[in-house]
């Protein structure tokens, strides 16, 4: 029978020496911490201009010609009939905001606009109706300030935040 | 005596005063939440976090642990179906009673025969050896034993409390923690052992007095009651017996609501006691305060002990079952045999 597979030999001192150091290097962090968290609804990282955001529509461009409905692969564009014309209609529950239907659409009714925020208090807010769907969301619906930063790298810490104008 | 001056005599008594309220239940309950509010700060500053925050801005998010307790209090308690209702109640209350019950006897302060709110008290707990009284809920003679005695029980309600839940997680987490407990109990045992051969006594109350703190006259003895002490309330990086990522929580998996919080008390008060003995022991206790005072100064200490203790999370891992059996048989029982050598050496030559 094979002899099992000893431990490999180390020195007890040595050990006992990277121990105090792991606690050492933990005691620098705890006295001089390097956060990289974003405070998010404070703070939010400003995002490149192609960035895929929440999509609305131009109701009097809109045709009704049910492409977009048609390509979206996640379900979440349906058409409903509103005063004799067929409008899109989209439930961000679904989306997963691959832009199809903005790219089919052959009259460019449809438009991704530059806000991210599809945070909801309610799942049926999630759902967009034409009318709603018409708004511009352009600016940020929010009452307080939210600071743009940017992320840059830094040489000590990894990462830092740097205001963004 | 007026009807006061009586209720302060029975409020102050030590055995009502430092089992109920200093350091005892109350002041317990609020140091479980400080505490772990603690850990979960000091791990996030470590690992570029923040911890919780939101629920009160301007206290760092201490309110988080208010809200936790309260959400964890008022669940539901769910017994499951093939399990014996009475034990599986009463298991987590034992735990932490065992877990709890040495308070009673640890010596956190002495009395001076006048001058101070417990002076009256003087006779009651009066100490031979030091001749002085000592605060303590009962004052016994060879209390560093019965301490310990009353602390080693803990590993086995565990292991009754992991039985009577008839959980697969719960009896491999009980079965890691009676490993454990068998290989860090004769550590404790034997680096208390040390001290009780150095100072010639198994008072804590006159180690104290001797004037020479522990960690000066064998610091060996210090570094393995304080690595025993990480192992036997399982603090990390011998967190073994309730390794979330491999065993949920381990013996305390089938528990939610009150019962829950009462698993998870068990090892910090646990962990507490401990630290209460090492601040008495290795860290000069009360010396050179006394009377209430003094009584503050050795629960500040502990309470160090107990942060740095916690702290320990931040840092590391997790060991695996047998890298901390083989650590602790192969590394440190022969350190814990130095040390034992090392109290002889110096109890002989150097304290009288």
């Amino acid at each position: 029978m094979d002899k099992v597979k000893e431990y490999k030999k180390a020195n007890p001192f040595k050990l006992f020496g990277d121990h105090v150091q792991a606690i050492g290097t933990g005691i620098k962090y705890f006295v001089r911490p390097q956060r990289i968290t974003l405070k998010y609804p404070e703070e939010a990282l400003s995002l490149p201009s192609g960035y895929r955001g929440l999509i609305r529509l131009y109701k009097d461009v809109c045709i009704g010609c049910t492409l977009c409905a048609m390509v979206c692969p996640a379900d979440a564009m349906k058409m409903v009939t509103q005063e004799g014309k067929k409008l899109p209609t989209i439930n961000y529950g679904r989306c997963v905001f691959c832009g199809f239907c903005v790219d089919i659409c052959p009259v460019d009714a449809l438009k991704e606009t530059g806000v991210h925020d599809a945070a909801f208090t309610n799942r049926r807010d999630l759902v967009f109706y034409p009318d709603k769907f018409n708004k511009s969301y352009d600016e940020p619906p929010t009452e307080r300030v939210v600071k743009k930063v940017k992320a840059v790298v830094d040489e000590k810490r990894g990462i830092k935040y740097v205001p963004d104008e | 005596m007026d009807i006061l001056g009586l209720l302060r005599f029975y409020i102050l008594y030590p055995s009502f005063f430092v089992t109920v309220i200093f350091p005892g239940l109350v002041f317990t309950l609020l140091l479980l939440l400080v505490t772990i509010w603690f850990e979960r700060k000091a791990a996030a500053r470590v690992q570029m976090r923040i911890g919780p925050y939101y629920a009160s801005k301007r206290l760092g998010g201490i309110l988080q642990l208010v809200a936790d307790a309260v959400k964890f209090v008022f669940s539901e308690i769910i017994i499951p179906n093939e399990v014996n209702p009475t034990l599986y109640a009463l298991a987590p209350v034992l735990m932490v009673i065992a877990s709890f019950l040495p308070i009673a006897v640890i010596p956190l302060s002495v009395i001076p025969p006048s001058g101070s709110v417990f002076s009256i008290y003087f006779k009651d707990f009066y100490d031979p050896d030091i001749n002085a009284g000592v605060i303590a809920g009962l004052f016994v003679n060879y209390n560093l034993l019965l301490v310990l005695a009353i602390e080693s029980v803990y590993p086995i309600f565990v292991v009754l409390l992991a039985w009577s839940t008839n959980n697969r997680f719960a009896v491999v987490g009980a079965v890691r923690e009676t490993y454990l407990s068998v290989s860090y109990d004769v550590i404790l045992l034997m680096s208390t052992l040390a001290m009780a051969l150095e100072y010639h006594t198994l008072d804590i109350a006159k180690i104290v007095s001797y004037g020479i703190p522990g960690i000066v006259a064998n610091p060996l003895a210090a570094f393995l009651f304080f690595v025993a002490m990480l192992m036997g309330s399982s603090r990390f990086p011998f967190d073994i017996s309730e390794a979330e990522t491999e065993l949920v929580i381990g013996p305390y998996t089938e528990y939610s609501g009150f019962l829950f919080v009462l698993t998870m008390a068990g090892s910090y008060v646990g962990n507490f006691i401990y630290a209460l003995v090492f601040a008495d022991v290795f860290l000069w206790g009360w010396y050179p305060l006394s009377g209430f005072p003094g009584l503050v100064l050795t629960v500040l200490k502990a309470v160090i002990v107990l942060f740095f203790a916690t702290f320990m999370r931040s840092v590391y891992a997790r060991y695996r079952v047998d890298q901390a059996l083989r650590g602790s048989w192969k590394y440190l029982l022969p350190l814990a045999f130095a040390s034992l050598i090392l109290g002889m050496v110096v109890g002989y030559v150097w304290i009288r």
